[in-house]
């Protein structure tokens, strides 16, 4: 059998996606004409209306998740509750203190809560629908892909199943570069191939970082073995000059890693020093070498919210302060090791050169949407994919922090008078019979 | 699949059938946006959608600029209604100044060179799916007061429940943004690059709620609280219609028409989330100042406080208790073992129980997590 479309043009069904196809039959879907069973009615009003609502799910599980019990909320305005208990709807009943009824005031001012539109709440708070509703992907669909291929995180950790349902006060995150993807607009060919160069190269590149260093020069002979400790000690020492790693078109994290792995490095060298010298070295030189290990410790214990240049700049301070502590002899070591700079001092730097730094940044972020890079999967600069504004709007139930493509779920959604949360293109006939197709046999 | 040997299509010989799938190859196309189908002819339907996505559909192509773009802004032949509309009032407006003073020059405002700005959008224009009126696409915070947000918790101390009300936010969104811009602010200090772009993009095509942070200028300028943060849910117990007889001249109130409903239902004045805001309002009429008025309100809080704190003490200490040795900390829980019931299947029971199966390994168990602990 040959697959079904997906957006077909002959049989209008409104998808939970932004195609264009899927726009133009939101234009052509009508309410149908209620003709035919009762029976007839619900079967088409379930059809249409699961082909948007959780097409991705099986039945047999959304009719498990189905409720019959339905969340709405009255807004109630706290003067009206301080000023009155209440009794006034009771007071007077009989002895003339009910003003006359007059109907179409009384129609006109009650808005009626849309119950029914309320029907496919409980899908609505599966992980791959909130990611979808909170504009993160272009359809349900690729959003339940963008979950399973472990792109999402819920309260910071990787959540690969679609169908986790989400409680009130979850955050969820979804990796940026796939939202970017998923939102933007293609690349062109040219792009394309560019960009395939570009991802070549670096993983070439990447590649020769991780192979194994070439073998390593006979040992020299030398007359005396050496104990162990001083063979560490040795090795330590020669990759002092060699903890400059060179600078490469990595990623973030991989960059963190081996900044990670220098610092043991050196800490673990520091250390030896330190041990091996306790008996040779005068008390300010142990003093400073004991402050340098502690420094080197808080360091590290950072680097993974410190950006690259800080890293980079602290690295190298330690690297500078450790070479002259061991340089330098006993007498001149007071006068040539550079004082560390205190942690006020750093603080009132940061504080002067804020704004400028501010101005620096907004700078940078300008260069960076307005650069081309054509390793990435989308079209760069960055602009939106065809056909998106439409389907653009977040429901009151999230709150979305689009900058860094995390969201949070606040509640369930609820019906409100004249407003219901759960967006669905449907009008409240096919919504009550898609309601009462699923009450049967409950 | 072999092919079948009915089909009338099957080419002959080996040539024919290469060339047979090269054209298949040349007709079919991976895209969906392909305008053939697989008969390679364009269907009405396809055609009359690219007629659309050309003419009417052109303008949802691209955001609009400025305002927010959907479908039920515009009329079927893709022109704005409200500014069918405001055209068609100013119309009517310069009629109705003609017919008053025929002799009077009204000046055009294309000609005086004034531009002609867009009206703003109403709740109809914020629909979404013009078949459904009951959903509206809602404001969303700006930045701007999500920074203000921010600021009130972060920096003047403010509490989530104060800033609530002062912003008219819900305290769950106020607790979402604060910790949503602690993040965001986290990746700008380790210059983890953010999703500016997109950021900007999608925060031009949202409606997004004018923000006054002083809520007497609110109230002078006329702009709406960004949501009702006093919303009252309705409890099932509510939901029957019940005839309760009561004497006329008794005070029947919220709280006595909760008791009817549920012995333990508790009146709408305790059930909103802000409370607070209808005790202050009370003490307000009653003609406190309003520093007795904040005084009273932190003495409430502090009273709250003190019994929250108790009542999680007991609450731990009720589940696990503690022996404390100098090198262990043992803790013990409190387990039944009539829990098991009477034929030791029940679900609260503990340990491995003889002839119990453990149904994790069973089909149609569900292993997806039902929480996440931050």
């Amino acid at each position: 059998m040959t697959r079904k479309r997906f957006h077909g043009l002959k049989k209008v069904k409104v998808r939970a996606s932004w195609n264009k196809y899927n726009l133009y039959n939101l234009t052509r879907l009508r309410s149908p004409f209620w003709g035919g069973t009762f029976y007839q009615q619900k079967w088409l009003a379930k059809s249409t209306t699961r082909a948007y609502h959780g097409e991705q799910i099986r039945e047999g599980q959304w009719e498990k998740m189905f409720r019959s019990r339905l969340n709405a909320v009255v807004p109630m305005d706290h003067r009206y509750l301080a000023e009155h208990d209440g009794s006034e709807h009771a007071a007077g009943r009989g002895s003339g203190k009910d003003r006359p009824l007059d109907m179409s005031e009384k129609l006109r001012e009650k808005q009626q809560i849309p119950w029914l539109h309320m029907t496919y709440a409980p899908i609505e708070r599966r992980l791959d629908m909130a990611v979808w509703r909170a504009l993160f992907a272009s359809s349900a669909r690729q959003a339940r892909q963008f979950c399973t291929h472990g792109m999402v995180k819920v309260n910071g950790q990787v959540m690969p199943y679609a169908g986790y349902l989400l409680n009130p006060g979850d955050m969820f995150q979804v990796d940026p570069d796939s939202v970017m993807f998923a939102t933007g607009a293609r690349k062109e060919s040219r792009q394309i191939k560019v960009g395939r160069k570009v991802r070549q190269k670096r993983a070439r590149l990447n590649k020769r970082l991780r192979l194994p260093n070439p073998k390593p020069a006979l040992p020299e002979r030398r007359f005396r073995q050496k104990t162990p400790v001083e063979e560490e000690v040795e090795e330590k020492e020669k990759e002092v000059d060699t903890w400059a790693v060179p600078k490469l078109a990595i990623n973030m994290q991989e960059y963190r890693k081996q900044r990670l792995a220098t610092m043991d490095q050196f800490i673990g060298t520091a250390q030896l020093e330190f041990e091996r010298g306790k008996s040779k070295l005068g008390a300010k030189r142990k003093q400073d070498l004991r402050a340098l290990i502690k420094d080197a410790r808080g360091i590290r214990a950072l680097i993974n919210r410190k950006s690259e240049a800080e890293i980079d700049d602290s690295l190298a301070k330690l690297i500078g302060q450790f070479k002259l502590i061991r340089q330098t002899t006993k007498a001149d070591a007071a006068a040539a090791t550079p004082k560390a700079v205190s942690r006020y001092q750093h603080k009132k730097q940061k504080i002067l050169s804020k704004r400028l730094r501010e101005l620096y940044l907004k700078e940078l972020t300008t260069v960076e949407e307005e650069v081309e890079d054509t390793s990435k999967p989308y079209a760069t600069p960055w602009k939106p994919r065809p056909f998106m504004s439409p389907f653009a709007f977040i429901p009151r139930y999230l709150e979305v922090q689009h900058s860094i493509c995390s969201a949070v779920y606040l509640r369930h959604p609820v019906a409100r008078p004249g407003l219901a949360e759960v967006p669905t293109p449907f009008g409240s006939d096919i919504n009550q019979l898609a309601f009462t197709w699923y009450l049967r046999r409950r | 699949m072999p092919l079948s040997l009915k089909s009338p299509s099957l080419p002959s010989s080996i040539t024919a059938c290469t060339k047979h799938i090269y054209s298949q190859t040349q007709s079919r196309s991976l895209s969906a946006s392909s305008r053939q189908n697989s008969s390679g002819r364009v269907t009405r339907a396809r055609s009359q959608l690219y007629r659309w996505l050309g003419q009417q559909g052109a303008i949802f192509r691209d955001p609009a600029d400025g305002h927010t773009n959907y479908l039920s802004a515009y009329t079927p032949d893709g022109q704005l209604r409200r500014v069918i509309e405001a055209a068609r009032d100013k119309k009517a407006e310069k009629k109705a100044a003609r017919d008053a003073n025929p002799n009077a020059i009204i000046p055009d405002a294309e000609e005086s060179g004034v531009k002609k700005a867009i009206p703003p959008e109403t709740t109809r224009d914020l629909r979404p799916f013009p078949l459904n009126p009951q959903f509206v696409s809602q404001s969303v915070l700006s930045r701007e007061a999500k920074e203000k947000i921010w600021e009130a918790v972060m920096v003047d101390g403010m509490s989530v429940r104060d800033a609530s009300s002062s912003f008219s936010v819900e305290m769950s969104r106020v607790a979402a943004v604060v910790r949503l811009l602690e993040i965001e602010k986290e990746w700008t200090r380790i210059k983890k690059p953010l999703a500016r772009a997109y950021s900007n993009a999608v925060m031009n095509m949202l409606p997004i709620s004018k923000f006054e942070p002083d809520e007497q200028r609110r109230i002078a300028e006329g702009i709406p609280p960004h949501e009702s943060i006093n919303d009252l849910p309705i409890h099932p117990a509510t939901g029957p219609q019940i005839f309760h007889p009561t004497s006329e001249s008794r005070v029947f109130s919220r709280a006595d028409a909760a008791k009817v409903f549920h012995e333990r239902l508790l009146p709408a004045d305790d059930r909103v989330p802000h409370p607070e805001l209808t005790i202050q309002h009370k003490e307000f009429t009653v003609g406190l100042t309003k520093e007795e008025i904040r005084k009273n309100q932190e003495e409430r809080d502090a009273e709250a406080e003190v019994i929250r704190m108790r009542k999680e003490r007991r609450k731990k200490a009720g589940v696990v208790k503690t022996i404390d040795t100098s090198r262990w900390a043992f803790k013990f829980t409190d387990i039944n073992v009539d829990k098991a019931g009477k034929d030791g299947r029940g679900a609260q029971g503990v340990g491995w129980r003889y002839g119990k199966p453990l149904m994790d390994r069973k089909r149609g168990q569900v292993k997806i997590p039902t929480s996440v602990d931050l």
